[in-house]
């Protein structure tokens, strides 16, 4: 058996109508307040003592009247300031109209003789005009019905009471909501982490709110662990079958040697040096998960230079303007890495690589800028997903698995800078990557 | 002189036969190994000048074993290994191991390789035991275990392996000139990284790397003769 958790939060219907229950009891408290105090609202004396004795005469010269003459009479004393009827039996008073006790009061105080006669003062219809309404029983029974034509001096709390009634309830939508945005504050933080899912590291969503909502989370981050186990296991199962590979590869790359046939052991070595470098640009964009790389004060426009120097020295046209020092933390061999692969690139497909650093204060950019056919504007955030080659157009002469600047792209996520690719107005491609100095 | 005795270890079998036939057939006398076990007793049949480590070899760990090796010998290491990480290669250097070739690797890489590493002189090997061996010069520091040069603000400066060589061969000749010739040689004995670059490119790029703060490269030029490294150089 097991007990009833203590404390376990409500589900998401019943924390709503948890808060629908708490603001409704609130507005009834304020309203009933409200209310209560319009039965404190006062007039003023002279106001209260003209009503008073407006009510004893109309009581003494209806009183005095036969049955059939009282309407009439009661007509007679309808002024332009106060209606009087007769009625044979007791008004229903409307249903919404606050009792004025404290107007009763002083009507009262300056005709005692009114006391007992169950003196009903009100407010007629409130939220309009502040009519005052009244009844009270004459001696033989019947009542006499009163009220002000005009609206009652000092009564007038038409606008303050909307005001006033207006208040708490705007107060209760705003508290109402802010409760209900509390209640589904998880979800907003589940759909953040969900949308920052397959970023860099692990983010737990904590399992709060109602019980729904936190089932959803603990549901949510199982299957991220899930999902990241599965990945891990691919990536390191993957890994593995890479470094493997070397190992045939060196035995294939010594056998080639061997070979007394020049041209067959050229094309043999070129083989392998292909496969060699699919299975090292594999690995790097494999490895950007799990590199333990930290970031390091770094020359930035040396290593960019570097870069530059070893396309040359490889017989290439590449060229490298910017500072001659630039110092700021990175991951020196991802950055590298990136760098490499973005003059490899232009010089891919372009027959010119340009590489240019430049300082802007808080960030800096590195450009890598060819004299290629550009890409098509289609194209742009394609070449930036692995495993995607631009082979339709050209002849199938690419190094590697088409991971180039997808592993350009990972690092600068990594590092959170920008990269961006564009088309030069004089023809080419230019890779922009900003990062921030640190 | 005798062939330098190599002990091999590495547990792929075709793959050590072709490692042995290529050093034999450049002169070395080679022992294979396939594991750990096989390598300890290798040790008994005589002196070893050099040992090629598969980092990776089954049931142990090539570091570990780099360690326990150099508790027992200080014949130079080089690893071999599938993993090609910066990392790795740091950590498998800054254990001690005197070289690291990644595979895969071919015969004219892994025999410049060894020769490199057994023409450096023991002495070199010495000073890294005792320090840390670190070279400063004129705020600038030059790591040998992890082949490493940081600016005066500490910033890593990325050298190729011919300038690091080089930056070295200067530090090693602090404040006396070397010549043109001697430091081709020099640079000759790397044969690994293959640049035809001239000396004084290298010295050039060198000197663009080594500029600071409006102020020149510590390398001067001796017309006619070669390059000297003209500030004091620290040991540690």
């Amino acid at each position: 058996m097991t007990a009833r958790l203590p404390g376990r939060p409500l589900g998401l219907i019943g924390q709503i109508v948890a808060i629908l229950l708490l603001t409704v009891l609130i507005e009834f408290a304020i309203s009933t307040l409200l209310y209560e105090r319009a039965s404190q609202f006062a007039v003023r004396d002279d106001e209260a003592r003209r009503i008073a004795e407006h009510l004893v005469i109309s009581r003494h010269l209806i009183a005095e009247r036969a049955t059939e003459d009282r309407p009439a009479m009661a007509r007679d004393l309808t002024t332009d300031r106060y209606g009087v009827t007769w009625s044979p039996a007791r008004p229903n008073s409307a249903p919404i109209s606050p009792p004025l006790d404290g107007m009763r009061d002083q009507i009262i105080a300056w005709e005692p003789s009114l006391a007992n006669t169950q003196l009903d003062v009100r407010l007629a219809s409130p939220g309009r005009s502040s009519v005052v309404t009244g009844s009270f029983q004459l001696r033989d029974g019947s009542w006499l019905l009163f009220r002000t034509l005009e609206p009652v001096h000092g009564l007038n709390l038409a606008t303050e009471r909307i005001a006033l009634a207006l208040i708490p309830a705007a107060a209760l939508v705003l508290l109402g909501g802010l409760a209900v945005g509390r209640v589904l504050q998880p979800l907003r933080q589940l759909a953040a982490a969900a949308d920052r899912f397959g970023g860099s590291g692990e983010e737990m969503v904590p399992e709060q709110g109602p019980a729904d909502v936190a089932r959803v989370i603990a549901a949510f981050n199982r299957m991220q662990a899930r999902i990241r186990n599965l990945i891990v296991d691919r990536t390191q199962a993957l890994a593995a079958v890479g470094h493997d590979f070397r190992t045939p590869l060196a035995r294939l790359k010594l056998r080639a040697e061997a070979i007394a046939q020049a041209d067959a052991r050229d094309a043999i070595v070129a083989d392998i040096a292909e496969m060699e470098a699919m299975v090292a640009s594999l690995l790097a964009y494999l490895g950007g998960e799990e590199d333990p790389e930290e970031p390091v004060p770094t020359d930035i426009a040396v290593l960019c230079a570097t870069m530059v120097d070893n396309a040359v020295d490889r017989g290439l046209d590449a060229r490298y303007l910017g500072p001659l020092h630039l110092e700021s933390r990175i991951r020196p061999v991802a950055f590298k890495r990136a760098i490499a692969n973005l003059v490899d690139n232009a010089l891919q497909y372009g027959s010119q690589a340009t590489v240019t650093l430049a300082n802007l204060g808080a960030d800096f950019q590195i450009t890598v800028e060819d004299n290629g056919p550009g890409l098509p504007e289609n194209m742009m955030a394609r070449v930036l997903e692995p495993f995607v080659r631009l082979d339709t157009a050209r002849p199938r002469d690419t190094v590697g698995f088409g991971l180039g600047l997808p592993i350009v792209a990972r690092f600068v996520e990594r590092e959170g800078g920008r990269l961006r690719l564009r088309n030069l107005p004089q023809g080419g491609l230019a890779a922009e990557i900003t990062l921030k100095r640190r | 002189m005798a062939a330098p005795n190599i002990l091999l270890v590495e547990d792929d079998p075709s793959l050590r036969t072709l490692m042995v036939r290529a050093l034999r057939e450049n002169g070395f006398a080679v022992q294979p190994a396939a594991a750990a076990g096989e390598m300890w007793q290798a040790f008994e049949r005589g002196p070893v000048d050099l040992i090629l480590l598969d980092v990776m070899l089954p049931g142990t760990n090539g570091f570990d074993l780099c360690r326990s090796l150099r508790q027992r010998c200080d014949a130079p290491i080089i690893f071999i290994s599938a993993r090609d990480s910066e990392t790795d290669r740091v950590v498998g250097l800054e254990l001690g191991a005197d070289d690291y070739i990644p595979k895969p690797f071919g015969t004219r890489e892994l025999i410049a390789r060894v020769r490199a590493v057994l023409r450096r002189p023991p002495l070199a090997r010495d000073d890294g035991d005792e320090g840390q061996g670190l070279l400063r010069f004129d705020g600038w520091t030059l790591s040998l275990p992890r082949r490493e040069l940081k600016s005066p603000t500490g910033a890593i400066v990325e050298l190729t392996g011919a300038e690091f060589d080089l930056l070295v061969s200067l530090c090693d000749n602090a404040q006396r000139v070397i010549a043109r010739e001697r430091l081709i040689e020099l640079s000759r004995a790397r044969l690994g990284d293959s640049s035809d670059r001239s000396v004084d490119v290298l010295v050039s790029r060198l000197r663009r790397k080594l500029s600071g703060a409006g102020r020149d490269a510590p390398i001067l030029t001796v017309r006619g003769i070669g390059y000297m490294l003209n500030v004091p150089v620290t040991r540690a």
